[in-house]
Formats: C-alpha cells, sequence, structure tokens
C-alpha cells in the first residue's frame, strides 16, 4: 500500500491536474498545502527545489517526484488513467503538452506587467492560439467516439483540460458555444462523481 | 518491426532530442527536412498542425505523433533510454521537464523583440535560470553514481540535456565552469559511439 503526499501552496495551480486524478481514482492522499511564508523550509524538501512536489511512500522507502506534469503521468500510469497501450499513452501525452501550451500562455498574459503587451497577448489568445488548439482537440474527440480524447475513454488529460478551461473564468462560456464536443467533454467530466465531489469539497481559492 | 519517419524543418532545434535517441538507440528512421516553403504542405499531415511529428509504422497501421518531448518519451521507452522501471521512468522525465524548461526559457529570449526585454531576458537566463538548474542536475549525478542523472546509466534526459548545453553555443564553457559533474556527463555522452558518430554525420545547421 502506497501512501502518497503532495505538497503545493493553498491553490489550484500547477497541483489541480494533481488532485483531480487523486479524485477521478477514488485514491487517498495528504493535500498538503503552505502559505508563501513557508515555502522557503518546503522547498529545501523539494527534489528540485520547485513545488508541486510529491512523496511517495511504498514498502518502506519514500520517492520524491517534481515536476508537475511528470507527478500526473506517473500517477494516471499507476491509476489507469494514462490510456490504453504504448500508442495511446503517448497520444494522451501528446495533448497534456498542448494543454500545457494554454496554461502556460495563461501564466503568461497574467504575470504580464506591461499592460499594452498584456492586452495584446491576450487578443491573440482568445482569437488564435485558444480557438486553434481546443479545435485540433474537438476534431480528436469527434473523431474517435468515446466522448473523450481518447478513443478507450477517460484518461487524465481530459481532467486537465476541464482544469484548464476552469482558469478562463467567465469567457468559458462563451467559448464553450463554439465547441460542442469539448463542452459536453466538460459537462460529463465534471459530473462524474468522483469529480463532482471533489469539485464541492475542494478549498475555493483565487487561482 | 517498426518504421519510423521524423518531419522537421532543417534544423536541430527540437526535433535533435529525438534524433539523438534515435542515433543512441543505433535504430535506423527517415529523418525528413522540408524547407520553409514546403511548411504548409506537411502541417496538413501532422497530427498537431505542426512541427516536429513522427510517423510510426506499426503491424500494418500508420501511428502519428506531434510535440517533442512527448515522442522523445515515447521513442526513448522503445528503445530502452527511458530509465528502469516506474519510479525511475518518473524520476528521468522529472529531468526532462526541467531541460525542458530551460529550452523555453531559451526560446522565450531568442524571440523577444523587445531589445530592452530581451537583454532582461537574456541576463536573468544566464545569471539565475541557468545556473540553479544547472546545479540542481550537477548534484543528482554526484548522488546517484552512475555518471549519468539516474542510477541505471544513460537515459534520453542525459542526451536531452547534452543537447541543450549545445544551444548555448560560446557560452557554454563558462556555464559548467563550475559543474563537474555535468562536464563530465556532456563529454561521457558526446564521446559514446554512436552520439559521435551522428554529431560528425548529421546536417550542419545554424539552429
Amino acid at each position: 500500500m502506497a501512501e502518497y503526499k503532495l505538497h503545493y501552496f493553498n491553490a489550484r495551480g500547477r497541483a489541480e491536474v494533481i488532485r483531480l486524478i487523486f479524485a477521478a481514482a477514488g485514491q487517498k492522499y495528504e493535500d498538503i498545502r503552505f502559505e508563501r511564508e513557508q515555502w522557503p523550509e518546503y522547498k529545501l524538501k523539494a527534489p528540485l527545489g520547485q513545488a508541486p512536489f510529491l512523496e511517495i511512500t511504498q514498502k518502506g522507502k519514500t520517492f520524491q517526484l517534481g515536476q508537475s506534469m511528470t507527478i500526473a503521468r506517473y500517477l494516471a500510469r499507476r491509476f489507469g488513467l494514462a490510456g490504453k497501450g504504448p500508442e495511446e499513452e503517448a497520444e494522451v501525452e501528446m495533448y497534456g503538452d498542448q494543454i500545457t501550451d494554454i496554461l502556460n500562455e495563461i501564466i503568461k498574459i497574467h504575470f504580464e506587467k506591461d499592460e499594452a503587451r498584456k492586452a495584446e497577448s491576450a487578443k491573440k489568445f482568445f482569437e488564435e492560439t485558444l480557438p486553434n488548439i481546443l479545435r485540433t482537440l474537438q476534431s480528436k474527440i469527434e473523431k474517435n467516439g468515446s466522448g473523450f480524447l481518447a478513443a478507450s475513454g477517460l484518461t487524465w488529460v481530459d481532467l486537465y483540460l476541464v482544469d484548464v478551461l476552469g482558469w478562463l473564468g467567465e469567457k468559458k462560456e462563451h467559448l464553450m458555444a463554439n465547441f460542442e464536443h469539448i463542452k459536453a467533454l466538460d459537462t460529463k467530466v465534471t459530473n462524474h462523481s468522483k469529480i463532482a465531489e471533489w469539485l464541492a469539497k475542494r478549498p475555493q481559492t483565487p487561482m | 518491426m517498426a518504421e519510423y519517419k521524423l518531419y522537421y524543418f532543417n534544423a536541430k532545434a527540437r526535433a535533435e532530442i529525438i534524433r539523438l535517441i534515435f542515433a543512441a538507440a543505433g535504430q535506423k528512421y527517415e529523418d525528413i527536412r522540408f524547407e520553409r516553403e514546403q511548411w504548409p504542405e506537411y502541417k496538413q499531415k501532422a497530427p498537431l498542425g505542426q512541427a516536429p511529428f513522427l510517423e510510426v509504422e506499426l503491424n500494418g497501421n500508420t501511428f502519428k505523433l506531434g510535440q517533442s518531448v512527448t515522442i522523445a518519451r515515447y521513442v526513448a521507452r522503445k528503445f530502452n533510454l527511458a530509465g528502469k522501471g516506474d519510479e525511475e521512468q518518473a524520476e528521468v522525465e522529472m529531468y526532462g521537464d526541467q531541460v525542458s524548461d530551460l529550452l523555453n526559457e531559451l526560446v522565450k529570449v531568442h524571440f523577444e523583440k523587445d531589445e530592452t526585454r530581451q537583454n532582461e531576458l537574456r541576463k536573468k537566463f544566464h545569471e539565475e535560470i541557468l545556473p540553479n538548474t544547472l546545479k540542481t542536475l550537477d548534484g543528482k549525478i554526484a548522488h546517484n553514481g552512475s555518471g549519468y542523472l539516474v542510477a541505471s546509466g544513460l537515459t534520453w534526459a542525459d542526451l536531452f540535456l547534452v543537447n541543450i548545453l549545445e544551444w548555448l553555443g560560446d557560452k557554454k564553457e563558462a556555464a559548467l565552469a563550475n559543474f563537474s559533474n555535468l562536464k563530465s556527463l556532456d563529454e561521457k555522452v558526446r564521446s559514446h559511439p554512436r552520439i559521435a558518430e551522428w554529431l560528425e554525420k548529421r546536417p550542419k545547421t545554424e539552429m
């Protein structure tokens, strides 16, 4: 029996996809959230000096892992949420990389201090970058018939997509109007009993 | 027997890690390089409309994959360059993600149009971001005793690290000055017979 401890700030941020994977898998874990002032102390424990990081204790040994996407992939494989077979697993990772591209743009825009550049980047993001990626993902969902990104059913990237769409706030609904299959996936995932339970009980944080 | 076709511009850039993996594995593949004017035609064949992309002929089926680091992980697993066991595989991916982050920072600096910002970003990269990551990775090599990033030996993360060190050009030597373990790893990988052969015979391109 493995024990899992996730370490992150009190935020969804780059850790939420990991929490969604634990939720979908019905897997218990310690959801450790620290304040900004405590970070220097936790930073020393983190394998790469970054958050989130995961500690897994199994067979008396502790294994530490950093980098949110690596943690997500590792857990997804353990819990059967990574796709079926090496080819589908890689296909799923490919969509994960696309979704990370979206998240990185959102974060870049969020932290941009220059107002003119911020507006320009946001415009490009909402008019070009985001719709292009959503269009690609939508056609994959349409093509494979499962209603999810992978033909075999729910995988971690469906959870990740829903997580990142959540960052769009009030712009999400308008956007979803143009992407019916993504909207359907979003609805299906958020209504999945274990996910709905997590979404209802998780700490409400601005980011 | 699988057949592999890699598609990219005539450049090292984001495809080179994949080519290094094929080289280290001694695996034949078609190294397809197109000119910028041909890209619109190839873009339509690409699974995500991006390059590089990989086509694999397997059991009479064609499987396509996009996103350079996903392709790298997929082929590394096929050729036993991904680490031994689930935990080490995740550890390798963690270092791969670190190097990928460095690469993205470098690309950001390179494409920054505003000269003041570019100088700022470049300074931050070379004085903070790069040394911090190299320090972490140098420490990992020192810690595990194999001379590589992970205990079991050479993996794709070592190839990716060497690849990104190449991107530093004439700044590489100074960057490695304080990191003897990284320097040794770089030399060891570059002189590995199959890698050395590839470095010798590959097309010479600026990027």
